[in-house]
């Protein structure tokens, strides 16, 4: 990879030396930066220059590697010891070896983790749920809606993500608290007497400041795969006399799915696992997996256990994921 | 390259891919050098003792004798527990001081990561108060584990104009119906499963038993639905008693001065069956990278300014004697506080060392209950 890195720059700025409109240079000049940087020229293909040439999915791997690397270093070998660390066991402050399924058979046992894994999907379902429908519309407008300055409309819809995320949960602990803004617009209303206490430290509280925080990440993808679609179809349907509801049911719906199965999985995967959100939000019933998770790994101090809750997370949410994925198989036949 | 060519040839959609690369390329190399010169104006820090402690102490005005040697405060890590705390020094965090309790000191003695303070660096150490510190877990060699620094109580800080008090003040208060989904609690179970202990009946001294723990547990979980938030941030439980969100919730002293100092009408209960007393202090890490500095931190925090600030503006008891000469009796009666602090502990009911075992139990059978089981 190196070396056709150099290759490239260096006939970059050969080029860039004995560019046609410099003056010319004389012909020692010339000679000596030539010989001296050997630019200008290519220089013959070595042996490995060629057996690289040949073997496309080399070159693949090659062009990846430090990517593979940074995978592997990164998410593979810490994977390896979460799930290694999933069979030990505590006591007290030290970690005990010897595999054991102990951790797995408490997890199938007490109700408390089932419980909590299911509401953590559900908090996550409905949030993506919510989000995709919302994002959907103002996703096709953008595709097919606006012609000039789409640039702009992109970042202008991004422009939640330029605030911390923190910042963001606390701008909804504001918005929903005992004092904020919605308690004070209702009774300056003069709707309620006493501010409610039901919208913070709420499940639906969870699910509104997730609902928020990841649109973009629903929006984009649905839009890229909205922007893809032939406008040629939707002309040839309306042509053959669909309305415009059975176009949109028959051709745009089915063509973006791609993008909307993305935009599910973009934002339901890490919301599931999502800790800070329910900490600062949920109060004592909008707890999810994640925060137990974080629990076993401070207070606590179970890693073992909490490395075993995070693989049957996972295990969850590519369960989740799959059903999801089948769901719109057969909406699509 | 002009910026605003890109800028136009962008909004056209006439960008060449190289164009953009080579503006991509630009803003990477950009980015990686910013904060190059920001990383040299802040070498200094690096030059300072951590000081890993409670959300709330990590604040200069205890560091005015740091300060004056030093020029800057130390570095500051906080957090909401000590059991998280140890957690996370276990884990391989190194700071030069930590800020636990003594009734933890046992079992983070038996971690190894921390060494004996040896007593002749504190120019302050005269003036501690013996009894804070005296107790044979906590000496090795005449040298204590832990220097001790605050004191005081868990308890109940309540509105008295929205909460009518039944009677005497009791733990009562944290389970009453009448004011349901109004209650705060702290979060740690280091406070509430002994707070829980109290309201059950359960003698500190045989908290460890199994009928401790079912007691306990049943009252934690009646007490559950009342409950608004668990929270180990002070400054959440006192914005919502400021608010009239919450009317009572468990509290350590400096909620209620802090309120009382805003001009909320609280008040810091004295419950009938007694409060929860503590005494909390600083140890030395093992491999402090800044000993010198390290024990600056602990005589600043033993130093008389510091226990003037965090009497007067916290409500917490100090380890330093003289430190409560400039407040009469009255003053410190209404803190809770006393010149005495054996006084206000014993009468209390005071925290006592446990096992790992017993820790890791009641943590995970707190964060159950916790979540509803």
């Amino acid at each position: 990879m190196g070396s056709a890195d150099e290759q490239h720059l260096g006939t970059d700025q050969g080029r860039i030396l004995i560019h046609p409109l410099a003056p010319p240079l004389d012909q020692e000049q010339a000679i000596t930066l030539s010989s001296s940087n050997s630019l200008g020229t290519l220089p013959a293909p070595t042996a490995s220059g060629r057996f690289l040439h040949r073997h496309e999915t080399l070159r693949g791997y090659l062009l990846l590697s430090p990517t593979l690397i940074v995978l592997a270093l990164a998410i593979l070998i810490p994977f390896g010891l979460l799930f290694t660390m999933s069979f030990w066991s505590m006591s007290g402050y030290d970690m005990v070896r010897t595999p054991t399924l102990g951790n797995y058979a408490a997890i199938l046992e007490q109700p408390m983790y089932g419980a909590l894994l299911s509401r953590s999907l559900m908090v996550a379902a409905i949030a993506t749920g919510v989000t995709v429908i919302l994002s959907y519309p103002v996703a096709y407008y953008v595709a097919f809606h606006v012609y000039r300055h789409k640039m702009l409309w992109i970042i202008l819809l991004t422009l939640p993500f330029w605030t911390s995320y923190l910042l963001r949960i606390f701008a909804w602990r504001v918005v929903l608290g005992y004092e904020g803004a919605l308690n004070s617009s209702l009774m300056g209303l003069g709707l309620i007497e006493a501010p409610l206490q039901a919208f913070l430290y709420s499940k639906t509280a969870v699910t509104i400041a997730l609902a928020h925080a990841w649109a973009a990440f629903a929006i984009l993808p649905i839009y890229v795969s909205l922007e893809k679609i032939d406008k040629s179809y939707l002309e040839a349907a309306a042509d053959l006399g669909d309305t415009p509801a059975r176009r949109f049911w028959r051709i745009t719906l089915p063509l973006s799915l791609p993008g909307v199965v993305s935009a599910f999985f973009l934002m339901f995967i890490p919301t599931v696992g999502d800790y800070v959100t329910p900490a600062m939000l949920g109060g004592p019933d909008g707890m999810m997996i994640g925060n137990l998770i974080q629990a076993q790994f401070g207070p606590i101090n179970n890693w073992p256990m909490g490395a075993a809750l995070s693989l049957v997370m996972l295990m969850a949410v590519a369960v989740a994921g799959a059903v999801f994925l089948l769901l719109t198989r057969l909406v699509r036949r | 390259m002009d910026v605003q060519d890109q800028i136009g040839a962008m909004k056209e959609g006439k960008l060449s891919r190289r164009a953009f690369n080579r503006s991509l390329f630009a803003l990477g190399i950009t980015t990686v050098m910013v904060p190059l010169p920001a990383r040299r104006a802040m070498a200094a820090a690096e030059d300072q003792a951590t000081y890993f402690t409670w959300g709330g102490f990590d604040i200069p005005d205890y560091f005015v004798e740091y300060q004056a040697k030093h020029g800057e405060v130390p570095n500051f890590a906080a957090f909401g527990g000590t059991e998280e705390a140890l957690v996370k020094l276990r884990s391989g965090f190194v700071a030069d001081v930590v800020h636990p309790c003594l009734s933890g000191v046992p079992r983070w003695v038996d971690s190894g990561l921390f060494q004996p303070i040896d007593t002749s660096r504190l120019s302050n150490w005269p003036d501690v108060i013996p009894e804070l510190y005296n107790v044979d877990f906590n000496m090795k060699d005449g040298k204590p584990w832990l220097a001790p620094f605050d004191w005081g109580q868990t308890s109940i800080t309540y509105r008295t104009d929205l909460f009518e008090v039944k009677g005497e003040e009791s733990w009562d208060m944290l389970w009453d119906p009448r004011y349901a989904g109004k209650l705060g609690l702290l979060s740690s179970g280091g406070d509430a499963w002994w707070c829980g202990a109290i309201k059950a009946g359960v003698p500190l001294s045989q908290i460890d038993s199994e009928e401790a723990f079912q007691k306990i547990s049943a009252a934690m979980r009646e007490q559950r639905p009342l409950i608004r938030t668990y929270t180990d941030d002070t400054t959440t439980l006192n914005q919502a008693i400021a608010a009239g969100e919450l009317v009572a919730a468990m509290t350590w002293n400096s909620s209620a001065v802090e309120l009382k100092a805003q001009g909320v009408p609280v008040k810091f209960a004295q419950p009938k069956e007694g409060a929860l007393t503590w005494v909390c202090g600083v140890m030395l890490h093992k491999d402090a990278p800044h000993l010198d500095r390290a024990y600056d931190v602990i005589d600043s925090l033993i130093s008389v300014p510091s226990g003037v600030f965090n009497i007067g503006s916290y409500g917490y008891g100090h380890s330093n004697r003289k430190a409560f000469d400039g407040f009469d009796d009255a003053t410190l009666k209404g803190l809770g506080l006393s010149k005495n602090p054996v006084e206000i502990l014993q009468a209390g009911h005071f925290q006592t060392p446990q096992t790992a075992e017993w820790e890791a139990r009641m943590n995970s059978t707190w964060e159950q209950i916790k979540a509803g089981f």
